[in-house]
């Protein structure tokens, strides 16, 4: 097995196990929050940083030429959104539901038939580099504001409904959360306005179907920030909006891949 | 009885007199209670009796307890000498002191009895951490007095320890126990408590119990408002609040982010127009709203209102039910890891089942 093939596994098996680890705990309510928790996310992360690395060095250039390491850039920027972002908010729980969607990502890319070839070579243009960089940290951006979505409305619902059982001592308060997917969705945000706004230096036609798309998620998630900061919508239709959002940017990779 | 003989040196004897909650009515306990500078005294005077070689003094508002270790023919000597100090100390009279019911123990069941202290099992709230720090306060102090050796420093360092994997690997703290307790669990996982703003609709002695758990917790502020206004500024400088007449609350309402009602209304006193208005103005921040009154005084309907969270007398309750029989499912690991460490110190796991814990029954108590 190749040295990147290897970390992808081991980084997979690190997400794998983080989610068993912290379903165990919560179930026998021993999820307290320790550091330890940080550890199998922290793990993986340095191991897909090695990978990337590697690919990087292969393929002289950010490893996103193919529809795999899209996936495991945006995993990898998952994971490292989450450790800026969880300690920031005290959300270590919030790693519980991030393990599962990079892990899935991963193996996602694992089992994805190989590109039948490779690119054309082409010059590597660093500003193209960076804005493919960018605008897939902000989808992992809208990715984690997500996965926040989806805690807030567990965390809503056993309230409504009074059933008060283990995860609802360990998941964070609504007003916690309701704040960080606010937070999450403006970095988001930033940084695609940043990514698009490369696209603007670069000269690339808007008619491009992966500048459409970026379009596409830029002003949805524009339109949920002004409601937002309107007051337009309750934290529960705004945590609804950033759980369920996230498909397009999710689906728009493939036309961005592919594109 | 077996010995731990690898604590406890040949020849001495580890001997506890207590007595708590269970045994003795708060006006007698009350009489008995060492003041915490006084602790270490009276540990002292304990040292100095004949034949005695550690002591310690756990005072509490539920207990207060004598550990010690001495060198007398038996036991029981050592716990008539332990009451006998205590007559002295406190003054008491003969009639006074066959009142008292005291419980003796002795090497194994005196260690099983302070694991299960430190643990929260012998506490009135089953579980309850508070007992941790105490009796660590009371080992602090007598280590610092140096009424202590080499048996109780090893007995209480063991202790804590067991207090620590029963708080770490059982569910024995998990959950509330009282109306006050979940109404500040509910708050906690609505809102940051600093932040958050109480409004006390009706001053019944129900909703101040949860409203003053609400600020020692760290609630921001407090509002009080009540039919008799007087009553409302009562309560309100009680708890550092602010009084606000009965016909201005609704006007206010949008101010608070946990509503406590409590009137003897026999209508409802909070509707559902009232808190859709009221959510308008918080631009759908959430409200956790905790109607303890009978008959209710928020219209069951309120809760259908995206963003607010009702619970009433019966919720709440059913909630503390459910945190109850939790702790009691955890006892029974807990009795085994107490039983797990003594063994490992040389003590003799009990045969017999231990003693039920707060609201059951007792440690065996022999009366004076």
């Amino acid at each position: 097995m190749d040295t990147d093939a290897l970390l992808l596994l081991l980084a997979t098996l690190a997400c794998v196990g983080g989610v068993v680890h912290a379903v165990l705990a919560l179930r026998a309510g021993s999820w307290k929050n320790s550091r330890l928790h940080w550890l199998p996310l922290t793990l993986a992360f340095l191991l897909l940083t090695g990978f990337l690395y590697l690919r990087g060095q292969a393929n002289g250039r950010c490893p996103l030429t193919t529809m795999s390491e899209v996936l495991i850039f945006i995993g990898w920027c998952i994971v490292m959104m989450y450790l800026l972002v969880g300690p920031a908010f005290r959300l270590s729980l919030l790693g519980v539901f991030t393990a599962p969607l990079v892990a899935m990502l991963l193996v996602l890319a694992q089992v994805l038939p190989p590109t039948a070839s490779p690119r054309p070579a082409r010059p590597i243009i660093a500003l193209l580099e960076l804005h493919a960089a960018v605008s897939l940290i902000a989808y992992a951006a809208f990715a984690l504001a997500c996965v926040t979505g989806v805690m807030y409305l567990l965390q809503e619902r056993l309230l409504k409904k009074h059933q008060i059982s283990k995860l609802f001592y360990q998941l964070p308060p609504i007003s916690g959360l309701a704040r960080a997917i606010q937070k999450l969705i403006w970095i988001g945000l930033l940084l695609l306005s940043a990514g698009l706004a490369i696209s603007f230096a670069l000269k690339i036609e808007v008619s491009n179907p992966k500048i459409i798309m970026a379009w596409i998620v830029w002003g949805l998630y524009a339109l949920v920030s002004l409601l937002m900061w309107r007051h337009v919508t309750s934290p529960r239709q705004t945590a609804w909006l950033a759980a369920a959002g996230f498909a397009i940017p999710f689906f728009s990779l493939w036309i961005v891949t592919h594109g | 009885m077996d010995r731990a003989t690898a604590i406890i040196p040949p020849g001495s004897h580890l001997v506890c007199l207590g007595l708590n909650y269970r045994s003795t009515p708060v006006e007698m306990r009350e009489r008995l209670a060492f003041p915490e500078e006084q602790a270490n005294v009276a540990a002292a005077k304990i040292y100095a009796l004949p034949g005695f070689k550690e002591s310690l003094v756990l005072s509490t508002c539920n207990r207060v307890e004598l550990y010690a270790t001495h060198e007398l023919a038996d036991s029981p000597e050592g716990h008539e000498a332990l009451r006998r100090f205590l007559a002295e100390h406190f003054e008491l009279g003969e009639d006074h002191l066959e009142a008292l019911v005291f419980y003796r123990l002795s090497n194994d069941e005196a260690a099983r009895h302070l694991f299960r202290v430190v643990s929260g099992l012998d506490s009135m709230v089953l579980g309850e951490t508070e007992i941790f720090g105490q009796v660590k306060a009371a080992y602090q102090r007598a280590l610092a007095g140096e009424t202590t050796g080499r048996t109780l420093n090893k007995l209480f360092q063991q202790a804590f320890t067991v207090g620590k994997r029963v708080r770490n690997d059982t569910s024995i703290q998990r959950g509330s126990t009282s109306v006050g307790s979940v109404a500040v669990d509910l708050a906690e996982k609505v809102f940051d408590l600093k932040q958050c703003r109480v409004m006390l609709v009706g001053a019944g002695e129900m909703s101040r119990t949860c409203a003053q758990s609400l600020l020692s917790r760290g609630a921001k502020s407090i509002i009080v408002s009540n039919r008799s206004y007087e009553r409302a500024e009562e309560l309100a400088t009680e708890m550092g609040g602010r009084a606000m007449r009965f016909d201005e609350w609704e006007d206010a309402l949008h101010e608070a982010d946990v509503i406590i009602s409590s009137t003897s209304a026999p209508h409802f006193v909070i509707k559902q127009d009232l808190i859709e208005r009221v959510m308008r103005q918080r631009r759908w921040e959430p409200m956790l709203v905790i109607d303890i009154a009978v008959p209710r005084d928020v219209d069951p309907a309120v809760d259908k209102i995206e963003g607010v969270y009702l619970y009433d007398i019966d919720a709440l309750q059913a909630i503390a039910d459910d945190g109850r029989r939790e702790r009691q499912r955890a006892l029974s690991l807990c009795e085994q890891i107490i039983e797990e460490h003594l063994a490992k110190f040389g003590f003799t796991p009990s045969h017999t089942p231990p003693p039920p814990a707060a609201g059951g029954a007792t440690t065996e108590y022999s009366t004076t």
